[in-house]
């Protein structure tokens, strides 16, 4: 009995249209699972500003002095934890006032650190400088060290953990 | 055996006719069973390796320290693992360069070379997300840096440095997802690619480069010329890795200290041109790769016709050797660069002291589930310590400024220091810094007949809860104290004295952490005596306690066992 060339065809056609249909039920709940947390908030940081001490007891000099910001409660995905180091800021004193930079280096993410020798800052990375305000000196960064917002309440001084994006010569939160 | 074997043939419906080589057995065409040797040597080492990795921020580091200090010839296994993924792009490259120069690329075997290109890639995103697993401080830099480079990137910059960590900052979602695709995705898809690789080159045969020669049988002719290149490669390999204990392995990654970090050594030529490129790093890093991946992709359209002969391809093969000379020279730059900085060299100094340190308290204390990090709290009273230094140092260390108050330093509160004490109360070590001191309310030296005398301070050194103190001593010591002392203090718990403090229990844990809580309390210095704050509501008492421990400790202390806690 010879096949019918219809016959033949449609069966190539369901042939695909059953695989692709397979094949579409099984991506498409494993990609959802893999992109959910492609421009998600994974990471609760503090929503409170995070609490330095008294602004007596930290001993501000001349040069920037360095402190951990730790933030009391960190969620990350199924976990929570307590006193988690989000990273650093140097506290600067200019004048009365109390400014505080970021020790994330605003071109690529390293962490900036005081050269005491050479009286500024260096991120190691790529050999960017700071001067002891925060503002650029050379280096392939574009712009100064990042500054965080500060108050002072009852005495103590309250600081603010912001992240920027990398790179550029402007300023953008995220 | 051979009845045997052919038994298994028609039943395994083999039916292939035993290999053979149009132009004979070569070295030349050893490097693609090297690559799969080393690619098994990496699937049974990450095998090996992920029995026992976590990939977790809080647990990586502490994992990868485990196997390279603690499990046996975990180095070693370690260290295979990481050089043997530089062995193959060392030996990839050669292929390449091989490739290249006989002409391989050309009809029909564009596939071959464009499947060849890919893996090489792959290779490459292999290595990149395999350093990050470690989570030391290079790692963690490496990736703040690579992902920093890939959201400069227009447009879906923000979008690539989500995926790749998980999210919208480095998190329990980071590791899992480099981890799956370092130990999944990527060998699942190397896999494939290698076996057409491998398949349709084998279709094709050897590139015809030399005069015909008479076919040779693969096995054993090929076959041996493949084990000894192997051979070769793995006892240059491991050797290798047992002059360099495996690889090496920094502190655990920290978001607040700076790092010297550096791209791995096939990415250094890039890390140099970016340097070199000033402003323009952004477009350089992404221009360059693609200018040479292009130019590799596009050598089969650029260098058309049947001609092999390198002689008779000059210009092609001259573009190719000045673009490798090229990646040769940037990288030896580079690390020239490096090694003539001599700040560099102190920094990294201090890393190898801090990263021997953490791996040395991983060893004997165990790494806290908090994070690695806190591997360096690990030693005894480390927390009080740290207490302390912040809390106490400035106003009480002796080598402080602005001392305040007395020196606390080890054999603080023992019967050298409790004598003294009594006899010059004022004195500099003591109360010769305080405001106190200057006034008359300051406590008078104690001046008693030397048995008298001992016998007190024995009563003194008792309430501290020393366990050595003399029975007899104290007991004659609680007469001499009626007599001479109670005019000011008392040894009544609880009791507001007359005019000094309480000395009931003094120099002991539970005296200190009351003391620390409260100076100015009535039973203590009472309020204007003492300048001291209350850090009752400063500190815990769970940490007033921990401080109270660690004083109480520094009483037996020593400068060498002070000194032995190791630093903070």
């Amino acid at each position: 009995m010879a096949e019918d060339p219809d016959r033949r065809k449609f069966l190539k056609v369901a042939t695909c249209a059953l695989g692709a249909g397979a094949g579409i039920a099984l991506v498409v709940p494993a990609l959802r699972l893999v992109a959910a947390p492609v421009g998600a908030t994974t990471v609760t940081g503090p929503s409170a500003p995070l609490d330095l001490g008294p602004v007596d007891r930290l001993r501000l000099g001349a040069e920037p002095k360095k402190v951990e910001v730790i933030a009391p409660m960190v969620k990350d995905a199924w976990t929570a934890a307590r006193d988690v180091v989000l990273g650093a800021a140097y506290l600067v004193k200019s004048g009365d006032k109390i400014e505080a930079l970021s020790a994330v280096c605003p071109h690529l993410g390293c962490a900036v650190g005081w050269d005491p020798a050479a009286k500024n800052f260096l991120c190691p990375c790529h050999d960017s400088r700071f001067a002891a305000d925060g503002s650029r000196q050379t280096g392939p960064v574009e712009r100064g060290m990042d500054p965080l917002p500060v108050e002072i309440k009852d005495g103590r001084l309250q600081l603010t953990w912001v992240r920027y994006r990398m790179g550029g010569s402007s300023r953008e939160p995220i | 055996m051979d009845k045997l074997l052919a038994a298994f043939r028609e039943r395994a419906a083999w039916r292939d006719a035993p290999r053979q080589l149009s132009a004979g057995a070569s070295f030349a065409y050893v490097f693609g069973v090297v690559l799969m040797f080393l690619l098994v040597v990496e699937g049974v080492t990450g095998v090996a390796l992920a029995t026992v990795y976590s990939p977790s921020t809080t647990d990586a580091w502490a994992s990868v320290a485990y196997i390279q200090d603690q499990m046996p010839g975990g180095w070693l296994v370690r260290g295979l693992h990481h050089h043997g993924g530089s062995a193959i792009i060392i030996i990839a490259g050669l292929h390449l360069v091989q490739t290249a120069v006989a002409g391989a690329y050309k009809k029909p075997r564009e596939l071959v070379w464009w499947l060849g290109l890919l893996l090489l890639v792959l290779v490459l995103a292999w290595a990149v997300t395999g350093y990050w697993l470690r989570w030391d401080q290079a790692a963690f830099y490496a990736a703040q840096v690579e992902l920093g480079i890939a959201e400069g990137s227009p447009v879906i910059g923000g979008l690539i440095k989500s995926a790749a960590i998980g999210g919208n900052d480095y998190g329990n979602l980071t590791l899992t997802r480099a981890y799956a695709v370092h130990i999944v995705l990527l060998p699942a898809i190397v896999v494939v690619v290698t076996y057409f690789h491998v398949v349709i080159a084998r279709r094709l045969g050897p590139t015809p480069l030399r005069k015909a020669m008479p076919p040779t049988p693969y096995w054993p002719v090929q076959s041996v010329r493949n084990a000894i290149a192997i051979a070769v490669v793995f006892a240059a390999l491991f050797v290798y890795v047992i002059t360099q204990h495996g690889v090496d392995l920094a502190s655990p990654a920290d978001p607040t200290a700076a790092y010297d970090a550096r791209p791995l050594w096939p990415f250094r030529w890039l890390f140099e041109l970016r340097t070199l490129a000033g402003s323009a790093e952004q477009l350089v890093a992404m221009a360059a790769p693609a200018v040479f991946g292009g130019f590799l992709v596009a050598l089969p359209f650029i260098d058309r016709g049947s001609e092999r002969s390198p002689a008779k391809r000059k210009s092609v093969l001259a573009v190719f050797a000045l673009l490798f000379a090229m990646i040769f020279a940037l990288t030896i730059a580079s690390y020239a660069t490096d090694n003539n900085d001599p700040d560099l060299d102190g920094r990294e100094r201090k890393e190898l002291a801090r990263s021997a340190r953490a791996r040395e308290l991983a060893m004997t204390n165990g790494v806290p589930v908090t994070g690695a990090l806190d591997v360096f709290k690990t030693p005894p009273m480390w927390k009080a310590r740290a207490i302390y230094a912040q809390r106490c140092k400035g106003c009480h260390d002796a080598d402080s400024t602005d001392r305040k108050g007395p020196v606390i330093a080890p054999g603080h509160g023992d019967r050298a220091w409790l004598t003294q004490f009594m006899k010059t109360p004022s004195g500099d070590a003591f109360y010769g810094h305080t405001k106190l001191a200057a006034t008359d309310a300051a406590m008078k030296p104690v001046e008693l007949p030397p048995g008298d005398f001992a016998d007190l301070v024995e009563l003194m050194y008792a309430q501290s809860g020393a366990t050595d103190a003399d029975a007899a001593k104290v007991e004659r010591g609680g007469k001499v104290f009626e007599s001479a002392c109670t005019d000011c203090h008392t040894l009544s718990e609880g009791e507001a004295s007359a005019a000094g403090p309480n000395l009931f229990g003094l120099n002991g844990r539970d005296y200190y952490t009351s003391f620390i809580g409260n100076p100015k309390s009535p039973i203590h210095m009472g309020k204007d005596k003492s300048q001291m704050p209350a850090f009752a509501r400063e500190m815990t008492i769970v940490e007033r306690d921990a401080v109270a421990e660690y004083l109480v400790w520094l009483r037996t202390a020593t400068a060498e066992t002070l000194s032995a806690l190791g630093p903070l």
